[in-house]
Order: C-alpha cells, then sequence, then structure tokens
C-alpha cells in the first residue's frame, strides 16, 4: 500500500488506536522474572506491615503540588513491582537506538555537548548585536533572537500602533537591513541561530528576510544551521493581541514554512513545535506535551498530503519544552516524550530515517517559576530545572536568569544563566554518563505514566478534530485559562509552596536593591528614522509589485514563502507583508477565555 | 443604594501590543469570583480604553503589561483619563512585570494601585473595595 493511501486510512483512527493495533505486543521479554517479583511483592507486604509507619501505609500516594506540575501521584518507595513487565530492549534499549527512551545519540553529551543557547534581544539590532558578541564571547554555543512586541505582532517601527514598545521586551527588527545590523560580525555559518519567530506568521516575514540578509553576506543557505518556531499554537492561542488571521490560514502558512525551508535550506529546523510558551501561559506538564504532538502529527499529515517524504520532512523539525520545579517528572518527561514520539513517527507515520524518529528538543526554564522576593533563589531554581533537563537528555539549553520577575535580564544575570550552564557541563560529570536516570524503577514508573497521560491527551485532541479544530472552537484557550486560575488558587492558598513566598516568608522582607535592566534610550526614533530613510531610497514600485503578487498567492493558496522572499530582497517592511495577509486571509476573533 | 452594596464594575485589558494574557485572566477570574462585574477587552491602546471605560460606566480601571511599555503607554492612558475627566472618579490599577525603580514614576503619573508578580486575590481584591469604599464615604 502506498504511504499516501495507507495515511489516509489511518486518519480515521485515533493515534492510540493505531499504536495499540500496530505496538507488538507477542514475544515480550520481562526483564524481572516472576518469581522473583512475587518473592519481592510478598516481602513488601511483610515490610508494609511490620517497618512501615500506618499513617505512610495510608497515605502511601502523594500528589506533589508544583507549579504546572502533572498532578501523577507518586508512591512512597518504588520497586521493580513498579515495572514489573519491563522488557529492556524494547521500552529502553541503547542510547541512539529504537526506542530511543535514552537518548537520541549513542555518546550523547560525550560527542556534542549540549548548545548553551541563551535569549537575547532587546532595543535596536545594534543593542542586540552587542549582547549577542558578549555571550559568544563568554562561551554561549548558540543564539537565540527574541523580538519587541510591535516585531512579534507584526507592525512596522513606525506603525501608531507601535508607540511607546519600540525595542521593549525584545529587538526591533523592521526589515533586510535591521537583519543585517542584528548579526554584523556573527559567524552565521558557525554559530547556530534560533529565530524567536514565534507564529506561523511572522516566520513567512522574519524568516526570509533572515535569508536575504545571508544572500547579501554572500553566504549560501546550505552553511546556515538554526531553527524558527513558526506555531500556530503560539500565534491562535497563547498571544494576546489586536488582530488575529484565522486558525485554518495560519496553520496552512505553518506549513508553508516548512515546506519552503525543507527544500531551500536544508539544515535548518523548519519549525519547533512550542509546548514552553503554552505551559507558562498555564498548562500542565503532560498538556503542554499533548499540544505540540497534536499538532506535529497534524503539520506531518499536510506534509505527506502535499506529497512529501515524512522521512525527509521529520528530520528537520525539533520541539521546546518547559522545565519546571518537579524534578524527576521534569527529566522523565522528556524521556517518555522521547519513546512516544519515536512510536508515533514509526507506526503512524512508517518513518524509516533515524533522524525522522528523533525528538529533538530545546529547553528553557520556567519564567513562571521565578519570584522576586529574594530573588538569587531564582538561579537555584533554574539550575535545577537546567540539570533536569540535561538528565533527561535535551540538546540545547537556556536557563532564566534571576532578575526576570523584574525585568529583561541584566548583563550580569545573563552571565550567570550562561555560567550555570558551563557548571552543569564542566563540574558536575552530569554528561559523562547517557541517561543516568534509566533503570530507576521511580523514573521509568514515572516515564510509563507521563506517556501513557500524553497519548490520552492527544487523543482528547484528535476526537475532537484535530489541533486546529480544538484551537477554533476555543477547548485549548479555556482549558489554559481555567488552568492558570486554578493554579494561582493553589498559590495563594499555601497548597503550592514557594521558598520565601509563601512559605518561611521573611518577617521583614524588603524587595532587594537589584541592579535592573535599562532599555537603551532613543530606540524609536532611531528605527523610525531607519524606515523612512529606507522607504525613500527602495524601489517603490518593486515593492508594491511584490506585495500584489504575495496576496495573490495567498488568496490562491499557493505556498507563499518564496513571495515573502521576493517581497524582503525589494525591502518591503514587515507591516506591509502583515497588512497583506489581513486584508488576503481576514481577521479572526479568539474565541472567550473565561 | 451605597458605594458600598453595588456591585464594582471592572474593565481589565491588555496594554497596547503586549502579548502575555494569563496575568489579567487570573485576576479577571479573582475579581469576578469577589462579586465584581468584569468586562475584558483584550488588547487595546490608552484612548480605547479611555473610550471603553466611559462608555460602560466602570469603577476600576485594571491594565496589564508585562513588555516595557508601563511608563510610556500607561503615561498616555492617564493622560487622555485626565482630559476626558475620568481619571478622579475611576480607579486605575496597573499589573505585570516593571522594574521597581519604575513604581514610585507609575504612581506619580497617576495609578491608584501597582502590582507586581506574586501580588494575591486579598491584595488586588482589598484594595479595590477599600479604595471604592473610601471614594464613597469621602
Amino acid at each position: 500500500m502506498s504511504q499516501k493511501k495507507q495515511t489516509k486510512e489511518m486518519l480515521k483512527k485515533t493515534t492510540k488506536e493505531i499504536l495499540a493495533q500496530k505496538v507488538e505486543k507477542e514475544g515480550r521479554i520481562p526483564l524481572y522474572n516472576p518469581e522473583a517479583l512475587q518473592k519481592i511483592r510478598e516481602e513488601m507486604e511483610q515490610w508494609k506491615s511490620t517497618v512501615v509507619r500506618e499513617e505512610d501505609r495510608n497515605n502511601w500516594y502523594v500528589t506533589p503540588s508544583t507549579i504546572l506540575g502533572s498532578q501523577i501521584p507518586r508512591g512512597m518507595l518504588y520497586t521493580p513491582l513498579d515495572n514489573a513487565d519491563l522488557d529492556y530492549l524494547r521500552d529502553l534499549g541503547f542510547s541512539g537506538k529504537e526506542p530511543y527512551t535514552r537518548a537520541i545519540h549513542a555518546n550523547l553529551y560525550r560527542g556534542r555537548r549540549f548548545t548553551i543557547r541563551q535569549l537575547a534581544g532587546f532595543g535596536g539590532p545594534e543593542d542586540t548585536n552587542k549582547r549577542i558578541r558578549f555571550l559568544l564571547d563568554h562561551g554561549a554555543t548558540g543564539v537565540s533572537i527574541i523580538f519587541d512586541l510591535p516585531t512579534i505582532q507584526e507592525y512596522d517601527s513606525d506603525d501608531p500602533m507601535s508607540k511607546g514598545q519600540v525595542g521593549m521586551c525584545g529587538v526591533a527588527i523592521d526589515c533586510v537591513d535591521d537583519m543585517a545590523t542584528l548579526f554584523e560580525e556573527v559567524a552565521l555559518d558557525k554559530v547556530t541561530v534560533s529565530l524567536v519567530s514565534h507564529y506561523p506568521t511572522n516566520t513567512a516575514i522574519l524568516f526570509p528576510m533572515y535569508l536575504e540578509m545571508a544572500s547579501r553576506r554572500g553566504i549560501d543557505w546550505s552553511k546556515l544551521t538554526g531553527s524558527v518556531q513558526n506555531d500556530l499554537i503560539l500565534e491562535c492561542v497563547v498571544r494576546s493581541a489586536v488582530e488575529y488571521i484565522p486558525p485554518r490560514d495560519c496553520f496552512k502558512i505553518q506549513c508553508d514554512n516548512m515546506e519552503f525551508t525543507r527544500k531551500n535550506v536544508p539544515g535548518w529546523n523548519l519549525v519547533t513545535f512550542n509546548g514552553y510558551n503554552l505551559r507558562e501561559n498555564g498548562t500542565s506538564a503532560i498538556t503542554e506535551m499533548a499540544v505540540a504532538t497534536a499538532n506535529a502529527i497534524e503539520s506531518l499529515d499536510e506534509m505527506v498530503r502535499r506529497g512529501h517524504d515524512v522521512d525527509w520532512v521529520a528530520e528537520r523539525i525539533a520541539f521546546f519544552w518547559s522545565p519546571s520545579n518537579d524534578f524527576f517528572e521534569e527529566a522523565a518527561r522528556i524521556r517518555a516524550m522521547r519513546r512516544l514520539w519515536y512510536q508515533i513517527m514509526k507506526h503512524r507515520f512508517d518513518a524509516k530515517n533515524p533522524r525522522a524518529l528523533w525528538m529533538r528538543c530545546h529547553v528553557q526554564t520556567s519564567g513562571i517559576s521565578l519570584f522576586r522576593e529574594e530573588p538569587y533563589n531564582n538561579i537555584v531554581r533554574a539550575a535545577y530545572q537546567g540539570l533536569a533537563s540535561v538528565l533527561g537528555g535535551a540538546q540545547s539549553v537556556h536557563i532564566d536568569s534571576y532578575d526576570e520577575a523584574y525585568s529583561v535580564p541584566t548583563e550580569e544575570a545573563a552571565l550567570v544563566s550562561l555560567r550555570t550552564q558551563q557548571i552543569i557541563q564542566a563540574e558536575t560529570a552530569v554528561t559523562e554518563v547517557v541517561d543516568p536516570l534509566g533503570g530507576s524503577f521511580y523514573v521509568e514508573a514515572l516515564t510509563d505514566e507521563i506517556e501513557k497521560r500524553i497519548l490520552d491527551e492527544v487523543t482528547e485532541i484528535e476526537e475532537m478534530g484535530g489541533m486546529v479544530s480544538a484551537v477554533e472552537k476555543g477547548w485549548l484557550h479555556k482549558k489554559v485559562a481555567k488552568y492558570a486560575i486554578e493554579e494561582q488558587k493553589s498559590i495563594e492558598e499555601g497548597k503550592i509552596t514557594i521558598v520565601g513566598h509563601n512559605y518561611l516568608r521573611a518577617s521583614d522582607l524588603e524587595l532587594p536593591e537589584i541592579n535592573v535592566f535599562r532599555y537603551p534610550e532613543g530606540v524609536e526614533e532611531r528605527q523610525q528614522e531607519k524606515l523612512r530613510k529606507l522607504r525613500q531610497k527602495r524601489d517603490s514600485r518593486r515593492v508594491e509589485g511584490c506585495l500584489s503578487q504575495l496576496r495573490e498567492a495567498c488568496q490562491k493558496g499557493e505556498n507563499i514563502v518564496p513571495y515573502c522572499l521576493e517581497a524582503a530582497k525589494a525591502d518591503a517592511t514587515e507591516g506591509e507583508l502583515f497588512q497583506v495577509f489581513k486584508e488576503a486571509f481576514g481577521l479572526w476573533k479568539p474565541p472567550i477565555y473565561w | 443604594m451605597t458605594g458600598a452594596e453595588k456591585k464594582i464594575k471592572v474593565l481589565l485589558a491588555k496594554l497596547g501590543l503586549e502579548v502575555h494574557w494569563r496575568g489579567v485572566i487570573t485576576v479577571a477570574g479573582m475579581l469576578r469570583d469577589a462579586g465584581m462585574e468584569v468586562i475584558y477587552v483584550g488588547n487595546a491602546f490608552p484612548e480605547q480604553i479611555v473610550k471603553a471605560a466611559i462608555q460602560e460606566d466602570v469603577d476600576v480601571v485594571g491594565i496589564s503589561t508585562l513588555g516595557g511599555n508601563h511608563l510610556t503607554q500607561g503615561g498616555e492612558l492617564l493622560d487622555i483619563a485626565a482630559r476626558s475627566g475620568i481619571k478622579d472618579s475611576t480607579l486605575f490599577l496597573i499589573g505585570g512585570v516593571f522594574p521597581p525603580y519604575d513604581e514610585p514614576r507609575l504612581r506619580e503619573i497617576g495609578f491608584d494601585g501597582i502590582f507586581a508578580p506574586g501580588a494575591t486575590r486579598g491584595e488586588i481584591v482589598g484594595f479595590i473595595k477599600e479604595a471604592i469604599a473610601t471614594r464613597a464615604t469621602t
């Protein structure tokens, strides 16, 4: 049966049903023999009734209350009985080998240390360029760019809506020239660059600008490595905005970006299925991964529908997770997701290429878990979160800075984050051994449970008609809003304990005099002046032509990215392209949140 | 009917282009649970916020931002409010992420209440009720 036909038939079934049907159940070889398990069971009963206190026996399972946690109950002690049917080779295996539970690479961090990728972005492109070079000079091995509010929301710096917000919360980028300034003297053929272009629409605008900048510098696209985010969940659910385009069109643009990037920039990750921002916005450890998985499945279905080989597309997709405070859960989650993704790629998509079977991920420690009181405590929180991610086998890490409950990090705070990662790499020896938690009775039981729960939620979404439908219906918006409200209650009621905030809070607490970041001045005027000059010097007829061709491509349903690239070449601005999208696709009103 | 018995009416908005909605929705939930009438308008610019506040005749305007535009657009909001004559009759609150050194400045430009991350239901609801009650008696 052809891959296409087979996939079409599969669509009638949920991923869970497909896995239930295809994952072989026969011939499992349990690691523990029944006799030993029986003996352990008996001894454990004995131990429970003689050694364990009655109170502990009655409260054997406890559900940890942690920020953004999964609510999975935990036993007091884990034994082989919790992994009674573990088949070592099938369930865990070796690193770099199916089912990739242990790691995607055989030697993991011995072969390649995790990329130290710290976010940077504030002010004008010249300001952020300095921060990028500062981080690279201090040993960062990747760059990650965050854009300012107008750039994220796709308005130019001289748009009336941008007033008072240019260069805030990220870097202001309006056109190819700004991209050039942003990356001046950064070796783009050597450093991997993550463009945190959250949404499909602004990925379709900003990535072509990046590519055109590379061309102008004479860098061949085949030498470029890095990633974009390009995630409709961010555009339609996580973001609060003035103007939205409809989720269906947004999904189509997400797939256009994937297709164009795969064809033209072989070393580039064409989508980063982003759990991070959704979880930070308010959702559990499980939903974060389920939503990203459902989106990934739907996107790959669309790629197959467009006639592409799933092995070719999927080798360049990546995921992005938010590790929070429940240490073992965070490590187990990454392992669980790796195994589940492998199963999905193998059994649902019939992928053969090992790279297409890998769940590769970047993590950023949880911003919502940072508190204002005694801000240096945040260094400790972020370090544990980072460590858990490394024990889970993440490919790339960002550690949040201790001052982020106050503002964008200062250079000093950004350096502590960078150093935290380097200490994990160079001082703790945790990177010498692959998957050090593998085989722990507890971690394996947790990994199984998390995998099961993620798949359950994926099924729930599929039964609603898929991810885009779930977004259109407002299911996800409501779920997230409810979770955020409930979590705030739990913190206020002290169910979730936060040291120094609602637990052991200092009686004489005063907020410290910490050195807080100050935005550079005059950015808005500088950006506006640059735009004024640009609009004067460029060939405006060519810009008009490019924009009208783009409009036509949007209306005809063609892949729009080549047209965005032409517009970038003609020095069209971000706001001009977004205007075309709005006209072509119309505006969407997101569902009511609560 | 006295001011204390009347249902407090609150307008909430994300300021300008700011993107994060978790905080404002959480506060909306808190205020609703505390018996207030909440109107959430999503992203809005100073002029629109003031216009909506007048139209809806609200007691409180709460804006949320984590994006650094608290002084620029926050200042504009209160200027327009003053010009439109609602500044003294309406309680203006701001919540979100801003550096501590900006807090005195936010007060200077006229925000009645400033709520940073970690502000609790008790603090926010208590502040509104007390301020409204004080206004009713003066």
